[in-house]
């Protein structure tokens, strides 16, 4: 009845600068008077008081929560369904690991070369790692925060190449240039197919940052490039470090890269031991070794977030960011932008197109192609829905819940991550035929290795999405009479829906492109696309499996153009 | 009208971790239909308690009645969904996915479609936002926001509504509106209502009782009026509102020997013969420099309000400046000498 | 502004993953209705190429009278899979690849003792040594050669000759190809570990090139980059049979001598004890030994029959019989982890 609406009016999220006043009112006597209080200014405004809520509120937002809140069962009793799925493998791994005594494995895991391998696979992830938050950072930064022409196209470019599975990648690299072959080989195919992981979060988390802190170091003197540096990439570290810890895991567990470009790593030493000596106790007890490194890497991302605290990101912002001219830089930003399309997505295309058409022994059938990728969809898809499914749940108590329990639940997601798609097909094959014989070698089974393996990518997805969504709007949804279970169906959940759709396209994409375990798990006679390209390319066919393999990618560059576009 | 219901909290205690507890026995109670308002500087544990009501937290000891209803006691803790207890969170916290209509009549469940309609009418209408049902929260004001989410935490009928310094995010030209509308809005329902606030000016002009809440315990509950008259203390009267505080011998004839003169007390004192007085700025006139019954001082400093303005006077043989509030014309500057004169009386605090 | 837009990729990302998700649930249904083929129905597992070897397990289909199902990976994964289904694997029929997968099943003990008229089929050489798994085709190790690099008379008669300073930086080799490490193997067991590792390092140093399979090395031969290379002999006979012998630019040179170099290694089959399906697969065995199956390997695949009185019937290639391999138990060609540390110090792969 007063005012008419403000345009600036809160979008509940990310924390204003203002009002800043009334936090550092002094606790003691002789307060000031109301009057003196300088009014909260408008723009960014609203959102100011969250940040500096008094020093109790802050305790019961943090430490205090879990003492007052344990997460409802309806939560955890599916949270921890989901955790037991993911740990299934390490139960495998122990009994095999330990079948020839405890002795035997350690002998293998203290051999002098399994601390080679542990060095190499370390010094490869580094290394993507490091490339990937180069690649993934810049081209965020360019194309949410400058003037950068086709800003939009570029970053729905930069998530293409999600959809170039690794072992595609490295083999169109290795027949370019056989020279590759070894470390740096590894290296770049790896990094050009997963540096999306990063860039995604990572655009997201720059969308939410208040421009007005931008805008406050640029006017106490600091250019674009020190602002982005001391203001900005701080903010963006959770962000980066958990699309790091992805990149991580996926670089640990890749055989397909690592196994074309013929460069020794844990994964390709399991693979060996399976396919080499027909022993599985090594690859069990290197597998644990696996596991002990994932663990340590998402403590080590866990300890980034620690300290950053709560921080929300990727909600939407007071006002949109005015784009930073680039200048005389516009060239050189279109450059790089440009040369890693090119290098990530026009060269493994490029090369697939060579093939198909310098195929002379390739012979095309569209009706077997149609109903391959009919099938890697429908299994791509429930594999991303189950994993949807059970990822909610940890996804919510990892977001709301700060208790050992609930980080431990979250942690398990990953155990299976790291883990070669190998060991983990063995180990539901070893649980599936003496527990579950009905459903071994059928669809759910599959379905269920899915999830297994892509658990976190869900779960980080859904994590984020949660913690967007504001938690005082859920006390009201309790306040008015809902049970924990209502608030999850009609506020948390459809507030976290766009971000828990994000991880499902994702965990779609990452489900088409698995091979090792869906050659395993597969029903007898289904193939996949991916299962197709490893017949053809195994029967020395290039030009027979480059449709497939197109085929893969350009439905698999579907959802990560949906990706690409979408905005949290 | 809802049936109108008491609220009781006592001996309410909270600690997080092994930290220093928040709540030291807390207890408090607001008469049916009352609009308190618990006041207090930052991390005095006034958000533990509402979390605590509301049943979000647990409480470690302790008990929350409302009406004749045991919310949390000894081995009781009602689920927040089971109290019946509304809240309007900071900043309004509406749902951004759910139209406003369909935010006020969340909490209307079990109550059919017609009498949904006709309830969320209502209040939205009692917030003055009749016709508003269709939009969305993000195309509200903050004001208007703020005052739907009120509208839904009233719809459901509740026993009690929490306010959570509801008002922080307006700025301040709106917030006084806001908040005459809200407290409107609220003595319309005759619920009981409890507001937690830092904010003093917002307690006293809001509230019908104010609880001054310190170190986790209450210190003074009282009318906004007597709570600025006869503060319980010399904290209290600061946090209030700006005070004078000035030591003091008491004479025999009941008055109090200050370096502003002899000062009147309210209440004769009969124990301790020093002690602390407190005036209040607006109980200081300026007087020429030469006026009889008057002190001398110096004026240091003019803050010009409008509607009044503060004068800051060095005044000699007293150490810290004091301040005056004067209304009307202003006819002193920063340098000149002045008198003061004390009208009315003071409270000895020990 | 921003929500109608998320909500519609929501219910897009939903639409898109539900309806597929049930199409698959729907296809399951109807693959799970043909998986209880009951007694006579054989599951194979099938460590060899789906388009090597699809045409005659049709065939295999029609001759053994029951439903077949197959199952294609790769040989090695295929056995640790049956490893860890045990005695309740699906699979009635292992056809492997190679001998190593076979033995390792044979160790543990899965599979069942075939019966003396159809191990007798083939040589001794070519079967396991507990009579519980046969070979079927074999595959012999080569070099390749470019005539216009090279003559005839001066390819190396022994792969020991390739490491002579003569041919530096002339020899092509696929280190991470299989056969090229079971090679190697069987240099270990011939002539031992110190001699074969002297051997890698003098190949190493004498700047042999190293490729990602044995095509990519045949490819190198024909375009000049390497004078010889060690390959399979039936990758030229494939590409002879696809473009015509005066097309491709390379020929072959088989060792005389029972030259290491020269190994003979086998794909062959093996019957699981505990899968009920004995008797079918025993008949599949019988098939695959069949003159038509036999035939079939040496017309499709350009390998060499291994069946008692089956002759290749592939043009200019040598007769089994003629060929020199080196005498051992490919059932003891199982160290190839040892083999492939080997290769990593000496720094070939």
């Amino acid at each position: 009845m007063h005012t008419p609406p403000e345009s600036e009016s809160p979008e509940f999220g990310t924390s204003g600068s203002a009002s800043a006043e009334s936090a550092s009112r002094p606790a003691g006597a002789s307060a000031p008077a109301g009057r003196e209080r300088v009014s909260t200014p408008g723009g960014g405004g609203g959102r100011g008081p969250r940040l500096f809520r008094t020093a109790a509120g802050r305790k019961s937002c943090t430490a205090g929560e879990p003492a007052g809140r344990r997460p409802p069962l309806v939560l955890v009793i599916p949270a921890c369904a989901a955790a037991v799925l993911a740990l299934l493998p390490l139960g495998y791994l122990a009994v095999r690991a330990l079948e020839r005594g405890p002795g035997y494995a350690w002998e293998i895991v203290a051999d002098e070369r399994t601390l080679q391998l542990l060095g190499r696979s370390l010094g490869l992830t580094a290394a993507v790692v490091a490339a990937c938050l180069v690649l993934g950072v810049s081209l965020a930064w360019l194309t949410v925060r400058t003037a950068l022409p086709g800003a939009r196209a570029w970053s729905v470019l930069a998530t293409l190449p999600l959809a170039v599975p690794s072992y595609v990648a490295a083999f169109a690299w290795l027949s370019a240039e056989p020279g590759l072959a070894g470390f740096g080989g590894a290296a770049l195919a790896l990094t050009l197919v997963s540096f999306p992981y990063v860039q995604l979060p990572v655009a997201a988390a720059l969308r939410g940052i208040d421009p007005a802190q931008e805008e406050a170091a640029r006017s106490l003197g600091y250019g674009p490039l020190r602002t982005f540096l001391r203001v900005t990439l701080p903010q963006l570290r959770p962000a980066a470090a958990g699309g790091a810890l992805l990149v991580a895991l996926y670089v640990l567990s890749d055989f397909g890269a690592v196994s074309l470009m013929r460069y020794d790593t844990f994964t390709r030493a399991i693979h060996t031991s399976y396919r080499a000596s027909f022993d599985r106790t090594p690859a069990a007890a290197l597998s644990v070794v696996l596991v002990v490194m994932t663990v340590a890497l998402v403590a080590a991302e866990a300890r980034t977030r620690g300290r950053a605290g709560h921080t929300r990101t990727g909600t939407g912002t007071a006002r949109p960011a005015v784009p930073l001219p680039l200048g005389r830089w516009r060239p050189l930003a279109l450059l790089w932008c440009g040369a890693v399309a090119a290098v990530a997505v026009a060269f493994p295309l490029g090369t697939l197109g060579y093939w198909l058409a310098a195929g002379t022994s390739a012979t095309w059938d569209l009706g077997g192609l149609a109903d391959t990728a009919w099938a890697t969809l429908g299994v791509a898809a429930a594999g991303a829905a189950l994993t949807t499914a059970l990822a909610l749940p940890v996804g919510v108590i990892a977001a709301r819940h700060r208790g050992r329990g609930a980080r431990l639940l979250e942690q398990a997601s990953y155990a299976g991550h790291a883990l070669p798609g190998i060991t983990v097909a063995l180990s539901l094959v070893f649980f599936a035929v003496r527990y579950a014989y009905p459903l071994y070698q059928q669809l759910p089974l599959l379905v269920g290795a899915y999830a297994v393996l892509f658990l976190p990518v869900a779960v980080a997805a859904t994590r984020a999405a949660v913690l967007q969504a504001p938690p005082a709007l859920e006390d009201v949804a309790r306040s008015l009479g809902r049970r924990p279970w209502q608030v999850l169906r009609e506020v948390t959940v459809p507030l976290a829906a766009p971000g828990v759709a994000a991880g499902a396209a994702l965990t779609f994409v990452v489900c088409m492109k698995e091979l090792p375990a869906t050659l395993l798990l597969r029903p007898t006679g289904m193939d996949t696309l991916a299962t197709r390209l490893w017949t053809e390319t195994g029967a020395g066919s290039f030009a027979a499996a480059a449709p497939y393999a197109a085929a893969l990618i350009l439905l698999a560059a579907v959802p990560s153009y949906l990706l690409g576009r979408h905005r949290t | 009208m809802n049936e109108l219901h008491e609220l009781h909290v006592e001996g309410l205690t909270k600690s997080y971790g092994a930290g220093e507890p928040v709540l030291r026995g807390l207890g408090l109670t607001v008469p049916a239909g009352a609009l308190a308002a618990v006041l207090g500087p930052s991390g005095c544990g006034k958000t533990t308690l509402l979390r605590i009501v509301a049943g979000f937290l647990r409480a470690d000891a302790g008990t929350v009645r409302v009406g004749d209803r045991v919310l949390t006691g000894p081995g009781t803790h009602l689920p927040p969904e089971r109290r019946s207890v509304g809240i309007v969170p900071q900043e309004g916290a509406l749902f951004p996915h759910l139209s406003v209509a369909r935010n006020v009549a969340f909490g209307l469940t079990g109550v059919d479609r017609a009498e949904r309609r006709r309830r969320t009418e209502d209040m939205l209408d009692l917030v003055g936002l009749a016709g508003y049902g269709d939009r969305m929260p993000h195309e509200l004001s903050g004001g208007q926001q703020q005052r739907v989410a009120l509208a839904r935490a009233l719809a459901p009928r509740p026993r009690l509504v929490l306010l959570d310094e509801p008002f922080n995010a307006l700025d301040s030209a709106l917030r006084a509106g806001v908040r005459a509308d809200v407290r409107a809005a609220l003595r319309a329902t005759g619920a009981t209502a409890v507001l937690v606030t830092h904010d003093q000016q917002e307690a006293l002009s809001t509230a019908d009782v104010v609880a001054v809440v310190r170190d986790g315990r209450v210190v003074q509950c009282a009318t906004p009026q007597d709570l600025y008259r006869h503060p319980a203390d010399p904290w209290v009267a600061g946090f209030v509102g700006d005070a004078v505080l000035l030591p003091a011998a008491v004479h025999a004839d009941g008055t109090a020997r200050t370096a502003l003169g002899s000062v009147p007390l309210a209440a004769p004192s009969d124990g301790p013969r020093t002690g602390t007085v407190l005036l209040r700025p607006e109980q200081l006139r300026l007087t020429g420099p030469g006026t009889t019954g008057a002190v001398r001082g110096t004026v240091t400093d003019v803050r010009f309000y409008g509607h009044d303005a503060m004068v800051t006077v060095s005044v000699d043989g007293h150490g810290d400046p004091v301040g005056i509030r004067v209304a009307g014309p202003l006819s002193v500057r920063p340098g000149e000498e002045t008198g003061i004169r004390v009208v009315g009386e003071g409270s000895l605090h020990p | 502004m921003r929500r109608p837009s998320a909500r519609r990729i929501t219910a897009f990302v939903a639409a898109g993953l539900l309806l597929p998700a049930l199409a698959a649930c729907g296809s399951d249904d109807d693959s799970g209705g043909s998986g209880d083929g009951g007694d006579s129905a054989l599951v194979i597992y099938s460590g060899r190429n789906e388009k090597l070897v699809k045409p005659l397990l049709d065939k295999l289909e029609k001759a053994v009278g029951a439903k077949v199902e197959v199952r294609y990976g790769d040989s090695a994964e295929l056995a640790a899979q049956i490893l860890e289904e045990g005695d309740r694997t699906k699979a009635g029929l292992f056809f492997s690849q190679d001998a190593g997968a076979l033995g390792a099943l044979s160790k543990e003990g899965m599979l069942q003792k075939l019966p003396q008229a159809t191990l007798d089929e083939v040589d001794t050489a070519y079967r396991g040594g507990e009579g519980d798994w046969i070979g079927l085709s074999g595959r012999v190790r080569v070099i390749a050669y470019n005539p216009d690099k090279v003559t005839e008379d001066k390819v190396p008669d022994s792969v020991h000759d390739v490491v002579k300073p003569e041919w530096k930086d002339k020899v092509g080799i696929a280190p991470t190809n299989a056969s090229f490490q079971a090679f190697v193997t069987g240099m270990r067991v011939l002539e031992g570990d110190d001699a074969t590792r002297e051997w890698l390092k003098a190949l190493k140093d004498n700047g042999a090139k190293t490729y990602a399979h044995n095509l990519a090395t045949l490819d190198a031969v024909e375009a000049g980059e390497v004078s010889l290379g060690l390959v399979n002999h039936y990758y030229w006979y494939e590409r002879v049979a696809e473009k015509g012998e005066e097309k491709v630019g390379s020929r072959l040179h088989f060792l005389p001598g029972k030259d290491p170099g020269a190994l003979i290694n086998v794909a062959g089959a093996g019957i699981l004890k505990d899968s009920g399906q004995s008797a079918t697969a025993q008949k599949a065995v019988d098939f695959l030994l069949s003159k038509e199956a036999q035939t079939y390997f040496a017309d499709k695949t350009k390998e060499y029959p291994l069946a008692a009185g089956v002759t290749s019937t592939v043009e200019d290639l040598p007769p089994l019989d003629s060929l020199e391999a080196p005498d051992i138990d490919l059932g003891k060609l199982e160290s190839v982890q040892e083999t492939q540390a080997m290769l990593q110090d000496v720094g070939l792969v």
